[in-house]
C-alpha cells in the first residue's frame, strides 16, 4: 500500500474503486494506447479496471523484424527478406529503403497494437532516451535501438540504462564511442545524468547542479571510456554490436563529488558502467525525477506541491522498494482515484502520432493487403505526420521533443498555425474526398465506421455516442444539435433513420450511397476539427 | 389561326427579339456590367435563404382563381378565400406575410411559379444535393453550383487564399456549419460563422461549463489559437466591428438575426460574394396549422417569420445605402403536395414558389398559376413550370456577369437565361419577359395521340410529359424549330389512364399544360 494518508491533500494513489463506464474505460485506453476503437472499448469494459491494467501489462511477443517490400534491387536482400542482419551494398538507394522500410514497419506495428501498453511505453523510452536517425543515419542501428526498447520498456528500468549505455546507436548518437582514454568525450555522461536518469537540481553554485557537479560529469566520463561499436554500414558485417577495449579505457580511478558522497570508482573494465549507473541510481532522485516524466506523459503537465507530495513521492518510493521493476508503478499509478479524477481527464494534448494514427486506428482504418502497397501507404501517412512536426525515430534533440519537457506550455507546444492546418487537412483529407497518390487511395471508410455504432439509427443518440467515443467529455446538447444540421438539415429526426435504412437495403445504389456518405463525412469532419479532439 | 402579329397585341407586353451584331449577343452585352467598366465581381452580392423541410408552396403563394380546387382537396389547412393578401386579382400571399406584400408593391419582390427540376426526387436528402449541386435528378455531383462559380473566377482555392488581393472569405454561411451549395472541387469556399459580433460562441448558452478543471483551460487555448489560425478571423472581427445596423429587426426570429449578421457584414465592407442563412422545420407532414383558423399555426409561423426577416433586411441594406449591391433568393429542396393529407398537413410534393427579393430584381410574377384539376392524381405535386437551374444561370449572367457560355458549362447545357434581374445601373427599363407560350393539346382528354399546336418563336423547342408525382415520362426536343404555327405530335397510348402534363419550353417562353389519357 502506497498511499499517504494527509488531510490536507487531494491527490491520492489510492485505488480507483469508483463506477467504471464508458468514461472511465476509454480514458485509461487514450492514454495508454494509440487510437482505441469500439472493440477494445468493449471489451475493456467489461474486463473491469483490474483485468484491463493486467492485459495492458502483458508481455507481448517479440516482433518480427521489418521486410523488405519496396527494394528489388538489394543483392543481400531479395524482396521479402529482412535486411536487418544482411550488409549494405554500395548505392544510396539501398540504404534509403531500408530507412523507409523501418519506418513504415514501425508505424504498422503501432496500428496493429491492441490493447497493450508498449507501444505508449517505447514512445516514452524513445523520447526520454532519444536517438535520431538522422545524426546515427545507419537504419540497422536504429532497429537495433528501437528493438531494445520495445523488449525491455516494461522491464527494469536501472537495466535498461545499463543496455542503452553500451547499445550501438546510443554510442554513436551521444560519442559514447569517441570517449576514449586521454580523450574523454562528457556528452553521454553529463546526458545521462542530467536528462537519463537523476536530473538537475537547482543550481547550487558553479558546475553544482545539487544532484551532481561538472566533476561527476567529468568522472563518469573517465569511467565509460572504452565502449565502441561495430558494423556501421558495414559491406561485411551482417549484425551489429558494441564492444570493449581495454586500451580505450581510463583505468585510473575515478572521484567524484560530495554529492555522491565523493565515492571513488576503481577500474572494473567493462563492467565499470555498471558500478557508475548502480551510484547514481543509490540516490532517491532518480526514481523521483522518472516518476515525474511518466506522471506528464500519462497525466497532465502541471505538477503542483500536491502532487509532488501525495503522488510523486510515494510513487518513487514504490519505485525504488520495488528495485526499478516499471510494471508496478505503471499499475500504481494508472490504477489510482488520482489518474482517474475528473480534473485529470481530457488535460492533454494529443501528440501527432496519437492524433494521426490514432485516428486510424480508432476508424479501423484498412490498409492495403499487398506488401508493396502497404509499405507505401504507411510511408506515405509518416510523412504527414511530420508536417505536424513530430516524427518517430527524429526527435529533435536529445531532451527529446519539447513538449514533454519545456515550462511552461509543455503539450501546447504541438499547437501552431503551422500544425493547426496540417491537422486539419489531414483530418479533413481523410474523412472527406479522400486523396490518392501513386494508385493508392487513401479515404475512412465512415459509413463502415458509424455502423460500428450501437445508435446508428437515432441521429441524437448517433452523435451523442460519436462525441463520447472521439471527445473525454462528449458534446454539449448544443453542440449534438448544431452537428445534427450535418446530416439532418432542418428535417425531422426519423428521415435520418429512413435514408440510413434504404441505404442498408440498397447497398450499392451509388446515389443512395452517396448522398448518405457525403452527409456522414460533413459530421465526422467537423467533430475532427473540433478543438475537443484535440484532447485526450 | 392567331398569327404571331396578332398575338403580340394581344398581349399588350413589350417583346423585343436580341439581334446579333458580329456574332456577339449585344442585348447580354448591353446588360453586362463589362459595359460599364466596372469589375462585375467587385461588389455584387447574393445572398441565400435555404428553408429546410420542404415548404407548402400553395398554402404560401395561393391561386385565388383556384378557390374551389382548393378547399376540395386541401379544406382543412386551406386559408380562408377572403384573407389571403393579393397580388394581383388572382394571385395572393399567406395573410402573415404582410412584409413581402409590401415589397411586391414597391417592386423589390420576384414571385416565381412552380420552380422544380424534371424527374422530381422527394427524399429529402437526395433533393437538397440536387438544389445544392444543380445535378441531374439522375447524377451525383459532389461540388455546389456557387462553389463551380467561384471555382471558375478563383483558381488555385484553397491553396492560394486569402492573397493580398483577396483577403476576404468568398462565401460566408452564419451558422456552425458551411453550406453544400459553396463546395468547390478543392474545398468548401464558405465558412461558418455562429455571431460575428463573438467569434468564440461555439456553445455560449450550454449548462456545461468546463471552466473549472483543466479540460476547460485547455480547451480554450485551443479554440483560442484555432480562431487566431483562422485567416479570416481578424477580417470579420474589423468588419463587425465597423459595420452596423440601422433597421429594426424582428426578435425571437432566427431568420432575421441571421440576415442581420449579414448586413452587419455587409456594411462593415466583408467582401464576401455569397451569405447564406439557413432555417428549417418546414416539413409539415401534420398540423401545419391550428384547426380553427388556418391562417395560424406552425406553417403560418414559418412563413411569418420569413416575411417579416426579409423586410427588415430589405430595409436596413437600403437604410445603409447597399440596395444596388444585393438581392436575394429563397429556395426548398421541394413543394408539398396538393392534396393535404388527414393529419392536418401535406407531404413531399414537386415544385413550389421561389421568391428573389432587392432592388435589383425584376419585382413581378413569373410563371403561371398553378391548376388544380378534378379529380387530382394520386400524391399530386405541383407541376414544374420553371427549371430552378436557370434561376442559378440567370444570377450568374445578370448578376454576377458571368458569359452564358461559361454558365452553360458551369450549370446546364440547356441553360436560357430568365428576366429576372434587372440592372441598377441604368435605369433601362424592363426589356424582356418570360412569356407564357401559346399552347393548345387536342383532343383533351385523349385515348392516346396528342396533338400540340403552337406559336413557336424560332430555336430549340423542349418537351418533358410528367405525372403528378413530377416523374418525367417522356422528353423529347426539337432543334432549331422554326417560327410561326407548329404543330408536333405526341403519343401516350402506351401509358396508364391517369392525369399528365406536357411541359414545353422554347427560349423565354414556357407553358406546362394537363392532359388527361382515359381510354
Amino acid at each position: 500500500m502506497i498511499a499517504i494518508e494527509n488531510e490536507n491533500s487531494g491527490a491520492s494513489l489510492n485505488p480507483y474503486a469508483g463506477k467504471w463506464g464508458k468514461g472511465e474505460a476509454l480514458h485509461l485506453l487514450r492514454r495508454t494506447t494509440i487510437g482505441p476503437n469500439q472493440e477494445s472499448m468493449n471489451k475493456v469494459l467489461s474486463k473491469g479496471l483490474r483485468k484491463t491494467l493486467d492485459l495492458l501489462l502483458e508481455d507481448q511477443p517479440e516482433i518480427t523484424p521489418p521486410v523488405n517490400y519496396i527494394f528489388e534491387n538489394d543483392p543481400f536482400v531479395p524482396m521479402g527478406n529482412s535486411w536487418v542482419d544482411a550488409p549494405y551494398n554500395d548505392t544510396q538507394d539501398s540504404i534509403n529503403y531500408r530507412r523507409s522500410s523501418l519506418r513504415a514497419w514501425n508505424a504498422e506495428i503501432m496500428l496493429n497494437e491492441g490493447i497493450s501498453i508498449r507501444e505508449k511505453i517505447t514512445l516514452f523510452w524513445h523520447n526520454h532516451f532519444p536517438i535520431d536517425l538522422g545524426t546515427v543515419s545507419d537504419p540497422k542501428y536504429m532497429y537495433d535501438y528501437i528493438r531494445l526498447l520495445r523488449t525491455n520498456g516494461l522491464k527494469n528500468f536501472k537495466n535498461l540504462v545499463y543496455l542503452i549505455t553500451t547499445n550501438p546507436a546510443m554510442l554513436r548518437y551521444l560519442n559514447g564511442n569517441q570517449n576514449a582514454k586521454g580523450a574523454p568525450n562528457e556528452n553521454f555522461a553529463r546526458e545521462l545524468l542530467e536528462l537519463f536518469t537523476i536530473g538537475k537540481g537547482p543550481i547550487a553554485g558553479p558546475g553544482d547542479y545539487t544532484n551532481y557537479t561538472e566533476v561527476d560529469i567529468k568522472e563518469m566520463a573517465k569511467a565509460l571510456t572504452g565502449w565502441t561499436d561495430q558494423g556501421y554500414y558495414s559491406k561485411t558485417a551482417t549484425t551489429i554490436k558494441s564492444s570493449f577495449s581495454v586500451s580505450r579505457h581510463d583505468s585510473t580511478t575515478k572521484q567524484l563529488s560530495p554529492r555522491f558522497d565523493s565515492l571513488k570508482i576503481s577500474n572494473e573494465n567493462e563492467n565499470e558502467y555498471k558500478t557508475v549507473i548502480n551510484i547514481i541510481f543509490s540516490k532517491p532522485e532518480v526514481a523521483r525525477h522518472i516518476c515525474r516524466k511518466l506522471y506528464r506523459y500519462f497525466v497532465y503537465y502541471k505538477i503542483s506541491d500536491d502532487v509532488e507530495r501525495n503522488i510523486i513521492e510515494p510513487l518513487a518510493s514504490q519505485f525504488i522498494a520495488e528495485k526499478y521493476e516499471i510494471k508496478p508503478i505503471l499499475r500504481t499509478l494508472l490504477s489510482s482515484e488520482h489518474f482517474f479524477d475528473i480534473s485529470n481527464r481530457g488535460t492533454m494534448i494529443k501528440n501527432p502520432i496519437d492524433f494521426s494514427l490514432g485516428l486510424l486506428k480508432q476508424t479501423q482504418y484498412q490498409l492495403p493487403s499487398d506488401n508493396n502497397k502497404r509499405s507505401l501507404s504507411l510511408q506515405a501517412i509518416i510523412r504527414n505526420i511530420g508536417g505536424q512536426q513530430m516524427e518517430y525515430f527524429y526527435p529533435p534533440d536529445v531532451s527529446g521533443w519539447k513538449a514533454y519537457y519545456q515550462e511552461p506550455s509543455f503539450y501546447r507546444i504541438w499547437i501552431n498555425a503551422t500544425t493547426l492546418n496540417a491537422r486539419m487537412n489531414y483530418t479533413n483529407t481523410l474523412a472527406g474526398t479522400g486523396v490518392t497518390y501513386n494508385t493508392i487511395k487513401y479515404q475512412i471508410d465512415v459509413l463502415k465506421f458509424i455502423g460500428t455504432m450501437k445508435k446508428v439509427k437515432d441521429p441524437n443518440l448517433l452523435i451523442k455516442e460519436l462525441g463520447e467515443f472521439f471527445f473525454p467529455f462528449g458534446l454539449t446538447d448544443n453542440q449534438i444539435s448544431d452537428l445534427k444540421t450535418l446530416i439532418l438539415p432542418g428535417s425531422p429526426d426519423y428521415e435520418w433513420e429512413e435514408q440510413y435504412e434504404a441505404y442498408l437495403k440498397n447497398p450499392t445504389s451509388v446515389i443512395i450511397k452517396t448522398a448518405l456518405e457525403n452527409k456522414v463525412r460533413n459530421l465526422i469532419k467537423a467533430m475532427l476539427t473540433m478543438p475537443e479532439n484535440y484532447l485526450s | 389561326m392567331m398569327n404571331r402579329r396578332n398575338f403580340i397585341k394581344n398581349t399588350g407586353l413589350q417583346l423585343t427579339v436580341p439581334f446579333l451584331i458580329n456574332g456577339l449577343d449585344i442585348f447580354a452585352q448591353a446588360n453586362s456590367p463589362f459595359v460599364s467598366g466596372m469589375d462585375p465581381f467587385d461588389d455584387k452580392i447574393l445572398v441565400l435563404i435555404q428553408m429546410n423541410g420542404g415548404n407548402d408552396g400553395l398554402n404560401m403563394v395561393i391561386p385565388i382563381d383556384q378557390y374551389a380546387g382548393l378547399m376540395r382537396v386541401r379544406s382543412n389547412i386551406a386559408l380562408p378565400e377572403t384573407k389571403v393578401l393579393k397580388l394581383r386579382d388572382n394571385l395572393g400571399l399567406h395573410s402573415r406575410m404582410t412584409g413581402l406584400a409590401t415589397l411586391f408593391k414597391e417592386e423589390k419582390l420576384g414571385v416565381l411559379q412552380s420552380v422544380g427540376y424534371p424527374n422530381q426526387n422527394r427524399s429529402h436528402f437526395r433533393s437538397t444535393d440536387i438544389w445544392n449541386s444543380a445535378s441531374t435528378s439522375n447524377d451525383y455531383i459532389n461540388t455546389g453550383w456557387i462553389g463551380r462559380f467561384l471555382d471558375s473566377r478563383y483558381p488555385g482555392f484553397p491553396e492560394k487564399y486569402p492573397s493580398a488581393d483577396y483577403p476576404d472569405p468568398f462565401a460566408l454561411t452564419i451558422g456552425s456549419t458551411v453550406s453544400q451549395t459553396c463546395e468547390g472541387a478543392s474545398g468548401n469556399f464558405g465558412i461558418a460563422v455562429s455571431d460575428p459580433k463573438n467569434l468564440r460562441a461555439l456553445a455560449e448558452n450550454d449548462k456545461e461549463n468546463f471552466d473549472s478543471i483543466s479540460y476547460g483551460e485547455e480547451l480554450k487555448y485551443l479554440q483560442n489559437s484555432i480562431l487566431q489560425t483562422n485567416a479570416y478571423s481578424k477580417l470579420i472581427q474589423k468588419a463587425s466591428e465597423k459595420g452596423k445596423n440601422i433597421a429594426t429587426y424582428p426578435t425571437n426570429n432566427s431568420l432575421a438575426t441571421q440576415l442581420k449578421s449579414i448586413a452587419l457584414l455587409i456594411s462593415g465592407g466583408l467582401k464576401s460574394k455569397v451569405y447564406i442563412a439557413r432555417i428549417g422545420g418546414f416539413d409539415t407532414h401534420a398540423n401545419q396549422t391550428i384547426a380553427s383558423d388556418n391562417t395560424t399555426g406552425t406553417h403560418a409561423g414559418l412563413l411569418a417569420g420569413l416575411s417579416s426577416a426579409i423586410e427588415a433586411f430589405q430595409k436596413d441594406i437600403e437604410l445603409l445605402g447597399l440596395s444596388n449591391r444585393v438581392i436575394g433568393m429563397t429556395y426548398s429542396e421541394f413543394g408539398r403536395q396538393i392534396q393535404s393529407n388527414n393529419s392536418g398537413g401535406t407531404d413531399h410534393g414537386n415544385a413550389a414558389p421561389l421568391f428573389l427579393f432587392g432592388s435589383c430584381v425584376q419585382g413581378k410574377i413569373t410563371g403561371e398559376n398553378v391548376q388544380i384539376s378534378n379529380p387530382l392524381s394520386a400524391q399530386a405535386g405541383v407541376p414544374m413550370q420553371i427549371d430552378f437551374r436557370n434561376i442559378y444561370g440567370s444570377i450568374l449572367v445578370d448578376w454576377f456577369g458571368v458569359k452564358e457560355s461559361e454558365v452553360k458549362q458551369l450549370i446546364f447545357n440547356d441553360f436560357v437565361k430568365l428576366p429576372i434581374i434587372k440592372n441598377c445601373q441604368t435605369s433601362t427599363p424592363v426589356r424582356e419577359v418570360l412569356l407564357p407560350m401559346f399552347v393548345a393539346l387536342s383532343p383533351n382528354p385523349t385515348w392516346g395521340p396528342i396533338n400540340i399546336h403552337l406559336q413557336s418563336v424560332g430555336g430549340d423547342c423542349h418537351l418533358h410529359l410528367m405525372n403528378g408525382q413530377g416523374q418525367t415520362i417522356k422528353q423529347q426536343k426539337w432543334n432549331g424549330m422554326f417560327a410561326g404555327e407548329q404543330n408536333l405530335q405526341l403519343d401516350v397510348s402506351d401509358l396508364s389512364n391517369g392525369i399528365y402534363f406536357v411541359h414545353l419550353r422554347q427560349g423565354l417562353q414556357h407553358k406546362t399544360l394537363q392532359v388527361v389519357l382515359q381510354r
